[in-house]
């Protein structure tokens, strides 16, 4: 993010790229919100399996097919990106608070931004690490994205918002480095601000994707 | 500034019921308009336009008026008047929110009442009509009588027909602009559109046209609609069920009576001799026994006299440049049979009702083309002159074509090459002999 | 306010403005430095929107040639000066370049030069940002215009239905390039939109509420919000399609059992609010321009805005009315046919309230004001044959046929592009310090409007006589002979018509008339600063008291005004800091275009061309918007 500091006039005494940001999410919002729709569109509406709560035996092979989702270790990867929103608060506060004095150990645990972006970005990692797992073990299993309406509509959703999440993670990274080189200070605020609301949001989107997709059948 | 702006309202009122007259009175002229209906749902649709022209010309008309008033009275008279600094006047506002929307509710609320009439179920009585849309041609099969046709249909005026509309490929549209509004063919959906012609339509030809932009040929994606009274119907059902005129080897009885409904009197043909049944009857590669006999080339039933169709029913499409015929040859069809199941290889692609060996069902049914007012999806006169040129190139005859080019040395411009072998002049007059004879 | 800076004798003219008083011209026009770099390179909203103008106007040519093929084709029955091939890839050129490479194209090129210049501020929120959305229009409109010669371009009609888009049934590289270019030209889209709603919401003068916007910024505002909600729908629709045509998915696949509806909807929810960016922006400035001439405020200002408003929130509900013919189902067709009925509402209070403002008037006929009223005239016509479409079976009669194609041409042509016109006219002055030629203007304007309803008044005609849509010919003995043939004068005629208007355009660029800052007596702050404006805008940026500064404002908009409206300082005289010009957003749009270009042709590229994007965007992210200073 560019240096300069806007000291400029503003109509609403807000810096522009923080109403630049929540416009880009208004139209992250319509984008995933079709994405979404597509899926809930299609659900029940393939030909083929495998399907992602019900068992399907391939009329051709015999071969059966369980249901393809697997809730257990979603939930746990939906538990680490809730998490990774925690984190994500507290490297905010971290960098607000960066000039306030930390007195115990405690508080310079809470207090230290590099930690706690890390912790972002290593959650988030974790959480693309499930989703490899979870898109390699279907392909294994006889799901991929040619397969049928699921699984197109499937690796689509989820492959763009883990998309999201990579970028979210590059972005955390290189924040880091800067935190790393010459520290963050009060000027970053925006900036780490405009970071934690993009993360938050993706979280959402997360949740969205995971009570409609993998919990109501 | 000439004339009272009422004046001028008037004039333009009376231009336009003038137009609408003078509209209404050339239906020869115009022979898709959509302004004389000829059954209920032509009806609907012509009462609900009639209200929107109504308003939308009312409407149009004040508004003009206005502005038109509105420019020439307040032009700049000099450069040092300040005019009036008004900004607004609610009362205005409200009237003219209002007023709009009052006249809306007169159309919304038949609009409404056509849209749940029209899209009911159709009566069970109906005369169902299967199409399906293909690029760039339409297939037609009536279930009750069992008959599969394509490109041409006819109607019974005073019944009801449903026609259920699927597609066997990219979506398209059917639409008879005289008869009734149009309805999509979507890919994975059976789309209906029914409506009953009127008893007191003419028995005549009736234009249709694919309206969704289907690809290539879209534009040459035409059909024929003929109403006909409820006897000439029966007859001509009685035509598409008989089998191909020419060459035909006769089935073996339907297992079940196909009921054709009472005659009352039909025009007398020439008593059918069926054809000597031949050992033939299995549907082998391309037979190598004689063909059977030629039998009178009108079969049972009956058509619409070529001279009833009017003009605006035949094409009057021009050949393309490239492909020439000589049309002094004289075909043979019994051989033209032989080449249709030979080295035409038609058959891959087309049935022929009575032919055995033609049973391909990529291209349209060709049991009775010889009768047809048109040739390649209504593309065409259907004569020996276009006829022969359709079979010696169709590709070029017909952008995008899925039919091959098979004339000798011709320039098929999908593969972009020249046909080595392919079929000689005589023998597509032959094959073209064939096919008029199937009437 | 430090009035010790300006010192007269090199200003161009400082008397106080009155109101309705066009400002005397000067005797000479500044000129500003240019060279090739500093337009490659601009973050200034001026040059960008300079760049877009001209760009647009050049794609307007192009896909005015197209039409004129197509009129030329279809003069008569059974014509082949084109093969049906090439001219289905002409009638979807046609289609897209009109919607996508010229008119959103014109109506970006007044956001970006206007909406500072009409809020009082020196440059919009994110200049590099900015330039980054004109480099992807220009590169994604060669890409997407250019296959024409290769006989590539793209054919299955602007709106590319499915199935007959999908690998299956085009295996060409047609949609390709259509697929591949939509998406980089709604990227544009996007960044502008983005940018823009930031400009709109936090960078207006002091005293400048929303009520006291001009109408065109409000008018921008609400396609703003359009363009952002609206494109991420195609967004995803178009990359359904990429998806299955590249990498084999199933999304429009009618054997796995996809519905081409998908398609549709998504199409759709995108392509009606698309035809509100494409009015609204029009609409804004007729709304400009009719109050100038007429010499008093816009007739109804608030109901005005909150009529654009209600016009966008329903513009998102009445997309199925392009549907009525698919079978949706009685209650969907009744539900968006009222939906459709409704939306007629607010359009029509904008008719009425233009002719208000008119009304009382001391109007001068200038070609903007010309435009503007055939604006209102003609679009009175295409919003009358819009109330006849949302009768569901009416329209079935109606829909894919030419009666549409009137419709549309009549609020697109008669609407948006007089509109355009009118504003063209109208901030000539402006953007270039000299003005058009007024006699040469009514000659275009009076050609236009006799050549445009000559061209689309009797295509109402054919189509209710039966004629369908995107047929490369029709045969003989149909009864439309007649009115296409009026239909191809016609459009010859726009020919001339455009001639003039182009000649007179680029004359008039360089022999002029010189303007001073208000050669029309208007009112609102673009007409307090030179014309040319100078880099910076505003020497001092003004406090605004009323919606018409110039005509109602207090004494501080007036002196403030008489400051601006002086000349001849540079920004660093004033101790103004803009922002530096920079190639960056160029190479990221370059690179981005590159990157896209690689599905069609080499996956490697595709790496390549994102090593790039990422390398380039880094760049720009690191580096400073502006110097230093404090």
């Amino acid at each position: 993010m560019s240096a300069s500091t806007s000291h400029h006039y503003t109509t609403t005494g807000l810096d522009s790229r923080k109403i630049g940001i929540w416009t880009f999410i208004g139209s992250e919002c319509m984008l995933f919100i079709t994405l979404i729709s597509t899926y809930l569109i299609y659900k029940g509406r393939s030909l083929v399996g495998p399907f992602p709560h019900e068992v399907w035996k391939d009329p051709s092979t015999g071969h059966v097919f369980h249901s393809i989702l697997n809730i257990p270790v979603t939930s746990f990867s939906t538990f680490v990106l809730l998490m990774s929103s925690l984190a994500m608060v507290l490297a905010l506060a971290a960098v607000e608070n960066r000039s306030v004095p930390k007195r115990t150990l405690g508080d310079k645990i809470l207090g230290s931004s590099k930690l706690w972006i890390f912790v972002t970005a290593l959650l988030g990692t974790v959480f693309l690490s499930c989703q490899a797992y979870e898109f390699t073990s279907f392909v294994h299993e006889g799901l991929t994205i040619h397969t049928n309406l699921f699984g197109s509509s499937f690796f689509t959703l989820t492959g763009f918002h883990g998309a999201h999440v990579t970028v979210g993670v590059l972005w955390l990274l290189s924040l880091l480095v800067i935190d790393f080189k010459r520290g963050l200070n009060e000027s970053d605020v925006l900036h780490v601000d405009i970071m934690a609301l993009y993360w938050h949001f993706v979280d959402v989107v997360w949740i969205a994707i995971f009570t409609l997709v993998y919990l109501i059948k | 500034m000439t004339g009272s702006p009422r004046l001028r309202r008037f004039a333009s009122l009376g231009a336009y019921a003038a137009l609408a007259l003078a509209l209404a009175a050339c239906a020869q002229k115009f022979p898709n308009t959509t302004f004389e209906p000829h059954s209920e749902y032509g009806r609907a649709i012509d009462f609900l336009w009639n209200r929107l022209l109504f308003f939308g010309t009312g409407v149009f008309v004040l508004v003009e008026a206005a502005l038109l008033f509105v420019v020439f009275k307040f032009r700049r008279r000099d450069e040092t008047t300040t005019p009036p600094q008004t900004h607004g006047n609610t009362k205005l506002e409200i009237l003219w929110t209002l007023i709009p929307a009052v006249i809306l509710v007169f159309i919304a609320v038949p609009t409404v009442r056509t849209i749940f009439e029209t899209q009911a179920k159709a009566a069970p009585n109906a005369l169902e009509i299967d199409v399906y849309g293909h690029q760039w041609w339409w297939e037609f099969q009536y279930p009750e009588y069992k008959i599969t046709t394509a490109n041409e249909i006819y109607v019974p005026k005073g019944r009801t027909v449903n026609f259920v509309l699927r597609t066997k490929d990219v979506l398209h549209s059917f639409w008879i602009p005289q008869l009734a509004g149009k309805r999509d063919l979507i890919a994975n959906h059976t789309n209906y559109l029914w409506f009953t012609p009127d008893t007191s339509a003419p028995t005549t030809v009736w234009n249709g046209f694919c309206t969704e932009y289907c690809g290539s040929s879209h534009a040459n994606m035409r059909f024929r609609v003929v109403t006909v009274t409820p006897e000439e119907f029966a007859n001509w059902v009685t035509r598409q069920q008989s089998p191909a005129a020419f060459g035909a080897v006769p089935a073996t009885p339907p297992a079940t009576a196909i009921v054709t409904p009472a005659v009352a009197t039909s025009a007398t043909t020439a008593p059918v001799t069926p054809a000597v049944a031949t050992a033939a009857t299995a549907a082998t590669a391309a037979t190598t026994a004689a063909p059977a006999a030629p039998i009178a080339t009108e079969p049972p039933g009956w058509v619409l006299p070529h001279e009833q169709v009017p003009a605006y029913a035949v094409p009057q499409t021009p050949i393309p440049a490239g492909v020439d015929f000589n049309d002094k040859l004289v075909g043979d069809p019994a051989r033209g049979m032989a080449l249709f199941t030979g080295a035409g290889t038609c058959n891959g692609c087309h049935t022929i009702a009575g032919n055995p060996a033609a049973v391909g069902n990529i291209g349209p049914n060709l049991t009775h083309v010889g009768s047809r007012i048109a040739i390649g999806g209504g593309l065409y006169k259907n004569d020996a002159y276009h006829l022969a040129r359709w079979v010696k190139n169709a590709r070029v005859m017909k952008p995008g074509n899925i039919m091959t080019t098979l004339g000798k040395g011709q320039f098929d411009p999908q593969m972009k090459l020249t046909t080595p072998g392919g079929l000689t002049d005589q023998q597509i007059a032959d094959l073209v002999a064939y096919l008029q004879a199937l009437k | 306010m430090a009035t010790t800076v300006f010192t007269p004798g090199t200003d161009v003219q400082h008397d106080v403005p009155k109101p309705f008083v066009p400002s005397p011209a000067p005797a000479t026009v500044v000129k500003h430095k240019g060279g090739f770099w500093s337009w490659v390179a601009t973050t200034d909203h001026k040059r960008i929107g300079t760049l877009y103008l001209f760009t647009a106007l050049f794609f307007f040519i192009v896909g005015g040639l197209e039409a004129e093929v197509i009129r030329a084709q279809l003069g008569g029955p059974n014509r082949h000066l084109v093969s049906a091939e090439l001219y289905n890839q002409i009638f979807t050129m046609h289609g897209t370049t009109m919607v996508f490479l010229a008119i959103m194209p014109l109506s970006a090129a007044f956001f970006n030069f206007l909406i500072p210049l009409q809020i009082g501020a020196r440059d919009v929120a994110f200049p590099r940002l900015n330039a980054f959305s004109y480099w992807v229009y220009l590169f994604g409109g060669i890409f997407i215009t250019a296959p024409i010669f290769f006989n590539m371009a793209p054919n299955g009609g602007w709106f590319a239905y499915v199935p007959l888009t999908t690998r299956a049934y085009s295996p060409g590289h047609n949609l390709d390039v259509w697929v591949i270019g939509i998406q980089i030209l709604g990227i544009s889209s996007l960044a502008a939109a983005v940018n823009f709603i930031t400009t709109i919401i936090n960078l207006r003068a002091p005293g400048m509420t929303l009520m006291r916007m001009p109408i065109f910024t409000w008018m921008s505002f609400v396609v703003q919000f359009l363009i952002v909600l609206a494109f991420p729908v195609i967004t995803v629709g178009v990359f359904f399609l990429m998806m299955d045509r590249f990498f084999g998915t199933q999304f429009y696949e009618v054997a796995a059992g996809a519905d081409p509806l998908l398609w549709q909807h998504l199409f759709w929810i995108f392509g009606h609010p698309e035809v509100y960016i494409l009015i609204l922006p029009a609409f804004g400035l007729v709304s400009e321009v009719l109050p100038t001439f007429s010499k008093k405020p816009l007739f109804g200002y608030p109901v005005m805005v909150y009529s654009g408003i209600v016009i966008g929130f329903l513009g998102f509900g009445v997309w199925a009315h392009h549907m009525f013919a698919v079978g949706m189902g009685p209650i969907a067709d009744s539900v968006f046919g009222l939906t459709t009925m409704l939306i007629a509402i607010p359009t029509g209070v904008k008719i009425f309230n233009w002719i208000g403002t008119l009304a009382q008037g001391q109007v001068k006929y200038s070609t903007a004001c010309l435009f503007a009223v055939g604006l209102v005239a003609l679009f009175t016509c295409g919003g009358i044959s819009g109330v006849m479409h949302s009768s569901p079976p009416a329209d079935l009669q109606q829909t894919d046929s030419y009666f549409v194609v009137a419709h549309f041409h009549y609020v697109l042509f008669g609407g948006s592009i007089m509109g355009i016109f009118s504003g063209i006219y109208y901030y000539f002055p402006k953007l270039f310090g000299r003005m058009m030629n007024e006699t040469l203007g009514k000659v275009h304007f009076w050609i236009n409007f006799v050549a445009m309803n000559l061209t689309f008044f009797p295509m109402h005609f054919s189509g209710m006589l039966g004629m369908p849509r995107r047929i490369y010919t029709y045969d003989a003995g149909q009864g439309w002979d007649t009115f296409n043939a009026m239909s191809t004068g016609g459009a010859y005629l726009l020919v001339v018509a455009t001639s003039i208007f182009l000649f007179n355009f680029f004359r008039s660029m360089k022999k002029g008339k010189p303007a001073g800052p208000n050669p029309w007596g208007a009112a609102t702050l673009e007409w307090t600063i030179p014309s040319p404006p100078p880099n910076y805008n505003f020497a001092t940026i003004p406090t605004v008291t009323s919606r018409y500064p110039l005509w109602e404002g207090r004494e501080a908009d007036i002196e403030s005004a008489r400051i601006n409206q002086q000349g001849g300082k540079t920004a660093q005289q004033l101790g103004i800091v803009l922002p530096y010009n920079t190639i960056k957003p160029l190479l990221v749009a370059l690179s981005m275009t590159i990157m896209f270009m690689g599905l069609m042709f080499n996956y490697w590229v595709i790496g390549a061309g994102a090593a790039a994007v990422a390398i380039f965007l880094y760049a720009w992210l690191a580096s400073p918007l502006e110097p230093e200073h404090h």
